[in-house]
């Protein structure tokens, strides 16, 4: 079942060109040039009920932008946009008693007090009754293990633990669902960790998860589908593994080698090597060549002691995908 | 039910907040009352030299800055946190944060952001409104009354006012002088009216109806108010109800900021 339709989806800014130095400062400040700029330009597609979505992009791509117009914080200038049947700008306060948001750069809770104060805020702001809260804080501080950071002042909670706050602040009101925007944005491994194994749990539970992030182990290791913005556009709209076959049947083969290797290329494959040249890396096309007839050439060429063979890692196809 | 269950919840938090900073508390509460008992001791001043508002004796002069500081320290409590947190939260592109809530936005701000810390103002008006009143010789029952009415309307005025600054804050981005601006337009309130011209008089008690803030309820306790004035309540409710209409609008052109 569909949880999210976008369709030719645009949202446009009007900024003004302020100009560098003394001269254009004087001149833009009797006359500026308006500048329209496509933050989101003509973007369509479709998300899953139950899935996890990663919509990734590089810095001002506009997947910040996608996020706020689909938890209808910000009007889409252009297209349509429904989520779980509502019209998220239009409908808002109905909808976003459904969803839940993380804003990895941007606190939900008072700065000056615990969060559990801020948790009793929501309640009241959501109606949820002292019952069903109760549990949900329970399990969640238990989840997050956190019972006794909630009760201390928010200012003086590490970004680990804030950030755990947060999630527990945007589940209180079982959302169906929850938008992470660079949820684990400056956080140790371990608190990564612990928030990604909390939102699997969540998404097992039936909750729908629409993530930002520039961390692609978060996507590794949660996503179903993938949505990749470039320049407001999307260049990408599909599984994880689709998004790893993107650049061919590629392997990347690390060698340990006895000797030296100061060579460009070997095999045909352009050759990554260390300081030493003791160990090189290579891409190799499968499609191109099989890995046994590259084996066997290989092992002609170069007197090595080790080998690994690895999918390429995610980066490179991403990093290939954004310059692309 | 739900809304003053929400509210009663924002309060609490609010005192929460202030409580977490006690000094910070105490000594903006003696601040803000120091800073606006300042202005009647101007008046005090002027009176001990001989000069005077014409046609009101001191206490009378007294009443309507009390009643001014009165008003001024209840609408801070209950709208000064807007415009504040409008302006930062626009500034910082924070304000998806207030729109997540199932709730309409500036109920959501008005509640969370009210403002213990002007309290002390609101009791030191209060207090200064009864001695005047009591110095002056007007406390009539029925003139209490309508005094009511008209701080209440003198409350919407005020809250049209930090409505209407607060939504230009969403096209006016990071612009520090939209609370001076409001402050400006609200001194007019806190003098007689006559001593303005024809025009200023106009415009403070009909276009944007500063004059109810101290002037007019001020007239009321003292029975000196004639009947035509009640009229401009009704200014200072569409006023109000324009600044919501307004600050609602202008949430459509909030932009966010680069992510």
């Amino acid at each position: 079942m569909t949880a999210v339709r976008a369709e030719n989806l645009v949202k446009s800014y009007k900024t003004y060109k302020r100009g560098s130095g003394f001269g254009e400062s004087v001149k833009s400040f009797f006359k500026r040039e308006a500048v329209m700029v496509n933050a989101v330009n003509d973007i369509t597609f479709e998300i899953e009920q139950g899935t996890v979505c990663g919509i990734l992009g590089p810095n001002g791509a506009g997947k910040s932008t996608t996020v706020k117009m689909l938890c209808g914080a910000l009007y889409p200038t252009s297209g349509s946009l429904d989520v779980m049947g509502y019209s998220p700008a239009k409908d808002r306060e109905k909808y976003v008693r459904r969803i839940g948001a993380v804003f990895g750069q941007r606190s939900q809770l008072i700065w000056d007090i615990p969060p559990i104060d801020s948790f009793a805020v929501n309640k009241a702001v959501y109606g949820i009754p002292d019952g069903e809260y109760k549990k949900r804080l329970n399990e969640m501080t238990e989840l997050f293990g956190v019972e006794d950071v909630i009760k201390k002042p928010t200012r003086v909670l590490s970004l680990g633990e804030r950030m755990k706050c947060e999630f527990i602040m945007a589940m209180l009101h079982s959302p169906e669902i929850v938008f992470l925007d660079e949820p684990t944005i400056g956080l140790d491994v371990i608190a990564k960790n612990r928030i990604r194994e909390v939102v699997g749990e969540m998404n097992r539970r039936g909750v729908t998860f629409i993530l930002t992030t520039h961390d692609l182990e978060d996507v590794e290791q949660l996503a179903d589908n993938v949505i990749i913005i470039n320049h407001g556009k999307k260049v990408f709209d599909g599984s994880l593994g689709s998004l790893k076959s993107v650049l061919g049947s590629k392997k990347l083969i690390t060698l340990n080698l006895n000797k030296p290797f100061s060579g460009n290329e070997l095999n045909g494959a352009a050759v990554m090597r260390d300081e030493i040249g003791l160990e090189i890396s290579l891409e190799l096309d499968t499609a191109k060549q099989t890995m046994p007839e590259f084996l066997n050439s290989l092992t002609a060429q170069i007197d090595f002691k080790d080998i690994t063979v690895r999918e390429l890692p995610m980066d490179m196809i991403i990093t290939k995908i954004y310059t692309e | 039910m739900r809304y003053i269950k929400i509210y009663l919840a924002c309060l609490k938090t609010a005192y929460s907040r202030a409580a977490a900073y006690r000094s910070n508390f105490i000594l903006g509460n003696l601040m803000t009352l120091l800073s606006n008992v300042l202005i009647p001791l101007v008046t005090v001043l002027v009176y001990s030299n001989g000069a005077s508002f014409p046609g009101w004796d001191i206490w009378q002069a007294l009443l309507i800055q009390s009643v001014f500081a009165m008003s001024s320290g209840a609408a801070s409590m209950l709208w000064g946190g807007i415009l504040w947190s409008t302006m930062g939260h626009v500034q910082e592109g924070s304000f998806e944060t207030v729109l997540l809530r199932p709730l309409p936005p500036l109920f959501y701000l008005a509640a969370l952001e009210f403002d213990p810390e002007s309290g002390g103002l609101f009791l030191g008006g209060l207090t200064m409104t009864i001695i005047c009143t009591l110095k002056s010789g007007a406390a009539q029952p029925e003139n209490i009354l309508s005094a009511i009415l008209l701080f209440l309307a003198g409350l919407a005025v005020m809250g049209g006012l930090e409505l209407s600054m607060a939504a230009i804050s969403f096209k006016w981005v990071g612009n520090s002088r939209i609370p001076e601006i409001a402050d400006s337009i609200k001194e007019f309130g806190k003098y007689p009216i006559e001593i303005f011209p024809r025009s200023v008089q106009c415009f403070a008690s009909i276009i944007i109806p500063v004059a109810m803030i101290g002037f007019f309820p001020a007239s009321a306790l003292l029975g000196r108010l004639p009947a035509a004035a009640y009229i401009s309540v009704i200014p200072c409710i569409i006023f109000f109800l324009f600044g919501i209409w307004l600050y609602d609008r202008m949430i459509k052109k909030y932009e966010g900021v680069g992510g």
